[in-house]
């Protein structure tokens, strides 16, 4: 019977050094240690064994089971694994070929620079309002200390919708507005659509958008008009940036001054994009005139403030290099699809 | 402004480098624009006399000069004109020389022999017989006097200039002038300035004998100053004075026209000269014109004119346009022989409205709508008549008619110079103020902290402490303000919620992959009836621009479509093989027309997309999503908007309101043929306050998860073929409701074995219940409901 035993452990092992696939295994597994298997077949006949052969040969018995299902186990892991292997195999792509995705939309490019501002400015205080694109005279020229004769009303031709209407030349009307309903301190931005009777070409648009901000409180000072400006000024163009004051002329600020930024592509050397004078103007500022305050009710012996007014068009051709502002109103799609 | 260099140096010393007057002029309000160097316009051009001329040996039309340049021997140059002659002194571009033209003159040959250069002529020189006797005759220029061979022609033409274009600002119309931005390059440059002081002595008369004058409208004419000059003895003007005017762009005339121009130019104070004999009834009188009056001007045309409208006339006729342009019958010409002389000021706003109105401008009209001041017009005309004595261009009447009722009385300014340091943040010493102010001719004493300012008479922009804050800072430099940090209370900057409500929704359709566009908000007069829409139609209501660029861009839009449909145009036109796109605006409701008041401002939202994948439920899809971002669900039913295919469109409700808040579908075929498309495309329009609201009023709570397994069950049925999915989707929901939880439909299928007016519909039902594991028996049942509902709509089960 040992012998038996033996053999049957010998021929079993040779079966599965052949056995090349989960079946087959199986079926060796079955013809073996099954309920009608070759071993199992044996181990019935242990009874007719003497008591002192039995655990003797029961031991052996045991130990070609045990070896027995051992290496089918172990030969079930090494198909296992072949399988997987070869499956991996055969599923190798190229990884290359292009990704899927939904196609992804996006912000105007004028969006994407105008809430860049907001959220310089929100953060240092000031609430963003808005205001009509539509405004009397009184809000665009008379109470921005603009009457009737003055010659600064020529500086922007300005569109007409009937006697006392007109389409806003400047964001600045919409200081007016917030004086007349709120009281100091205000601190505030207006981002909003603005509109000239310019000829379109590659620099001007008719229909345009400018930032205004205003601040009027007890003791605001020019140096904190430049402060102010040099905090916006670095978040965009970079902490290296220095700012200047040219004097200019608004007739709702006093003083009023045209800002200049060093020009960040040869850092104030001189280049072609700042046609060698190493400054970029940015932005018109200056104090609130005190004309412009008292016409909204506000002392100016008690009140100072500050207002800007920053084109968002030129910052946004000049963030991006956009050689051609008509791009910002055509729309074309693959125009669009490079701004995320 | 344009001025010379050599004109600003007679009144002010200038010892640094044009490029630093550039810059401190500049950083003291006065931008330079263009910087102008005429020396470098022109480059080795010499006088040269010819000591010998010969015919060239194989050319007939060629002549040899021998001429001497002023070096050791002579330069030979071949000349093609045949007015030179020897002993003649020319212009002669040597080799390596540069003309004005741009020209550059090289050595070379000519028939075989060599020419070292180029005679030139008057027109090669860019000159005109003003410029130089002899300049426009057909040949080479002959030089009138006597030079030294070898002399720069720039020193003969008076080419050692340089013209800068000063940016001069609307509060400074002082500075329209030479004196004026002399006075301001003194005080950047801390030299003296040495203004004329006229004097000149009258040759007796009376100009009451010659001349009334009256001004019947002060309103538009404050002051009106005549005198009168007899017998001219009119000739060229001397060279420094024609250099002078050419410098800032003038051409010179002849001595009474080019002093007016140049006392204009000298001191911003445009003068006009009448011929005295011409004025009819020897009166002037200073009125409106008559409605219907007619003139002609000096530039020889006619104008019909208006009562609105200034002139200086005589006793029958107008004979100036006030501050415009004068009469042709009145002009100055060489035989003139008496002179009336005006220098007035005109309201600034009266000269604009009529120089629009007549389409005109002048240099005298830019100057008085700018702004003259009142009394500086006895300066001008004081210096007019030095000129004319210094010129002998005539002799001078006694006596002058000063016309005005009232002069402006001088202004004298106080403020304590702390408030000027309070709103600049820095301190300039007290001295330092008034020893700026004074070197600006605002005469300033500095007593207890408290600056005294007298205004000079032709700086009307000072009127308060921030104009003399201004002039302070601007010559102290704005370098010295330095920035500091804001103060105040700590406050949280907030945006309205009508833009962080339209921000949401802007990401919803970014992550939708739509991208936003930007367009003008007013379109053509023509894109309500690109959109077909009807004669009564509200959106045909519109403000419209009095003065627009065009048609294209003549009314304020009242929707989006047409900004849509019209970029959706160019895209398709580019090319471009699909896009999505939104825009978030405003349009422009007029509360009556013709507009009165300003029209309602309303956001609008519109979508519009084309391309292989777009259909009209990818757009609906989007729609949905919108109203879900907000808590809503709307009600979908067929619309009738012109510009949408009739059988695919639909207007969207939401409950509570009877506006619908969306409209949308694919593009009429005949509307995209309008708009320039060519395949289908899908739009949208949409109400964003309805959203603003509902998001502004939603709260999301949390449901709990289900805690039962769901149930699916699939059921397919025979329906009428119009019979909207929404009304089966109804039955289904109200025969189960407590337990079915999702209906979705799989498939819409007609043809094949179905019949012509039928359709099959193929949904999959999400049964659940809340609180057990449902049976197979309560499913069933369940279904059994869904039927009967169904049957009582004629929709029945698929055999």
């Amino acid at each position: 019977m040992r012998e038996q035993l033996e053999q049957i452990k010998a021929s079993a092992l040779a079966e599965l050094a052949q056995c090349g696939d989960g079946k087959a295994l199986e079926a060796l597994r079955v013809s073996y240690l099954g309920k009608k298997g070759q071993l199992t077949a044996i181990l019935k006949q242990m009874g007719k064994l003497s008591a002192e052969e039995r655990p003797v040969i029961g031991q052996v018995a045991n130990e070609v089971r045990q070896a027995l299902e051992a290496a089918i186990a172990e030969k079930q892991e090494a198909l296992k694994e072949k399988e997987l292997n070869d499956r991996l195999e055969a599923e190798r792509i190229d990884v290359t070929m292009p990704g899927k995705a939904a196609k992804a939309g996006g912000l105007h490019p004028l969006s994407i620079v105008t809430n860049d501002l907001i959220d310089i400015f929100q953060s240092m205080g000031f609430d963003v309002v808005d205001g009509p694109e539509v405004e009397t005279d009184h809000y665009l020229f008379e109470a921005l200390n603009l009457p009737k004769d003055h010659p600064a009303r020529d500086m922007q031709d300005t569109f007409y919708l009937g006697d006392n209407l007109l389409l806003r030349s400047q964001t600045s009307s919409a200081q007016i507005r917030v004086m007349e309903q709120r009281k100091p301190p205000i601190r505030i931005v207006c981002p909003g659509r603005v509109y000239r009777a310019d000829e379109v070409d590659a620099t001007h648009s008719p229909v345009f958008h400018q930032m205004e901000g205003l601040v009027v409180d007890k003791g605001i000072t020019m140096c904190d008009l430049k402060g102010c400006l040099e905090q916006f000024v670095h978040e965009i163009y970079g902490p290296e940036t220095q700012v200047r004051f040219r004097p200019s002329f608004f007739p709702f600020t006093e003083p009023s001054v045209e800002v200049d930024v060093s020009c960040s592509e040869c850092g104030g050397k001189g280049c072609r994009i700042c046609k060698g004078a190493g400054w970029i103007e940015i932005l018109g500022a200056g104090m609130v005139h005190p004309n412009v305050l008292r016409g909204c009710g506000i002392d100016p012996e008690v009140y100072s403030g500050f207002a800007f007014g920053v084109g968002l068009d030129r910052l946004t051709t000049t963030r991006y290099k956009i050689s051609d502002i008509r791009l910002l109103f055509e729309n074309d799609t693959r125009f669009l699809d490079q701004f995320n | 402004m344009k001025v010379s260099l050599n004109w600003l140096k007679r009144y002010v010393d200038i010892k640094v480098p044009v490029d630093e007057l550039c810059n401190r002029m500049t950083m003291a309000g006065f931008e330079v624009e263009d910087v102008e160097d005429l020396s470098a316009s022109m480059e080795n051009v010499k006088v040269g006399r010819i000591v010998k001329l010969e015919k060239h040996p194989d050319a007939d039309k060629l002549q040899v000069c021998q001429i001497d340049v002023g070096e050791s021997e002579p330069v030979q140059i071949i000349t093609g004109a045949q007015n030179v002659f020897e002993g003649a002194l020319v212009p002669c571009a040597l080799h390596n020389s540069k003309l004005p033209n741009g020209t550059h003159i090289k050595k070379g040959k000519l028939r075989g022999l060599p020419s070292n250069g180029m005679l030139c002529s008057g027109e090669e020189l860019c000159l005109k017989e003003g410029d130089y006797p002899g300049a426009e005759v057909y040949g080479i220029l002959i030089l009138q006097e006597d030079y030294a061979p070898g002399t720069d022609m720039r020193d003969v033409l008076h080419r050692n200039d340089v013209i800068i274009d000063f940016s001069i600002l609307s509060n400074r119309p002082d500075c329209n002038s030479v004196i004026g931005v002399a006075r301001e390059v003194a005080v950047v440059l801390g030299e003296e300035i040495r203004l004329p002081e006229p004097s000149y002595k009258t040759s007796g008369g009376d100009i009451h004998d010659h001349i009334a004058i009256s001004v019947e409208d002060y309103d538009l004419c404050p002051r009106y100053m005549g005198r009168v000059v007899k017998n001219l003895r009119i000739k060229p003007s001397p060279d420094w004075m024609k250099e002078c005017l050419r410098g800032a762009g003038m051409r010179p005339i002849n001595n009474i026209v080019d002093i007016t121009n140049f006392v204009m130019l000298e001191t911003g104070h445009p003068m006009h000269a009448f011929n005295l004999n011409d004025i009819a009834g020897h009166q002037i009188i200073v009125r409106r014109a008559k409605d219907g009056e007619t003139m002609t001007t000096l530039d020889e045309k006619p104008h019909e004119l208006t009562s609105e409208m200034l002139v200086i006339a005589d006793g029958q006729k107008p004979s100036c346009l006030a501050g415009i342009m004068g009469g042709l019958e009145s002009e100055i010409t060489a035989d003139t022989t008496d002179l009336f002389l005006e220098c007035a000021k005109f309201r600034r706003d009266s000269v604009r409205r009529t120089a629009r109105a007549l389409g005109m401008r002048t240099e005298s009209s830019a100057r008085f709508e700018k702004g003259v001041d009142t009394i500086g017009v006895q300066y001008a005309m004081d210096r007019a008549l030095q000129l004319i004595e210094e010129l002998d261009a005539g002799d001078i009447i006694e006596g002058v008619i000063d016309c005005h009722n009232g002069l402006p009385e001088e202004r004298r300014l106080t403020v304590p110079a702390a408030r000027i340091n309070e709103l600049l943040g820095v301190e300039v010493p007290y001295e330092k103020m008034a020893e700026i102010l004074n070197a600006l001719e605002i005469k300033t004493t500095l007593e207890n902290g408290v600056l005294t300012c007298d205004i000079p008479y032709y700086r009307d922009d000072i009127e308060s402490r921030a104009d003399l804050a201004e002039e302070v800072m601007r010559i102290y430099g704005y370098e010295h303000i330095v920035g500091t940090p804001m103060k105040g209370d700590v406050i949280r900057g907030r945006k309205l919620p009508e833009r962080i409500h339209g921000d949401v929704l802007k990401n919803l359709l970014i992550a939708h992959g739509m991208r936003e566009i930007t367009t003008y908000s007013f379109i053509s007069g023509k894109a309500a009836d690109q959109l077909g829409l009807a004669a009564a139609d509200k959106r045909r209501e519109a403000v419209v621009l009095l003065n627009p660029l065009g048609e294209e861009y003549s009314t304020m839009r009242t929707q989006l479509a047409s900004s849509m449909l019209t970029v959706l145009a160019t895209n398709m036109s580019r090319k471009n093989p699909g896009g999505r796109f939104f825009e978030l605006s405003k349009i422009f409701k007029p509360k009556a027309l013709p507009v009165t008041e300003q029209p309602d401002e309303i956001p609008a939202l519109s979508l519009g997309m084309y391309g292989e994948e777009e259909d009209f439920f990818t757009l609906k899809g989007i729609v949905e999503a919108l109203l879900a971002r907000c808590g809503l669900e709307g009600e979908y039913a067929r619309s009738k908007e012109p510009y949408l295919h009739p059988g695919r469109q639909a207007v969207v409700t939401i409950p509570g309101r009877e506006e619908p808040v969306a409209v949308f579908g694919e593009v009429h075929p005949s509307a995209a043929v309008r708009f320039g498309m060519n395949g289908r495309a899908y739009l949208a329009e949409i109400d964003p306050l309805p959203l603003y609201a509902a998001m502004e009023a939603k709260r999301t709570t949390y449901q709990p998860l289900p805690k039962f397994p769901a149930s699916t069950r699939d059921l397919s049925v025979i329906a009428d073929k119009e019979l909207p999915i929404a009304e089966m989707e109804k039955a289904i929901r109200s025969a189960a409701s407590s337990i079915v939880e999702k209906v979705e439909l799989f498939d819409v299928y007609q043809g094949g074995q179905i019949p012509a007016d039928k359709k099959s519909v193929s949904y999959s039902i999400l049964l659940r219940a809340a609180d057990r594991t449902l049976t197979d028996e309560e499913c069933d049942e369940a279904m059994k409901k869904i039927l009967a509902s169904l049957e009582k709509i004629h929709v029945f089960l698929r055999q």
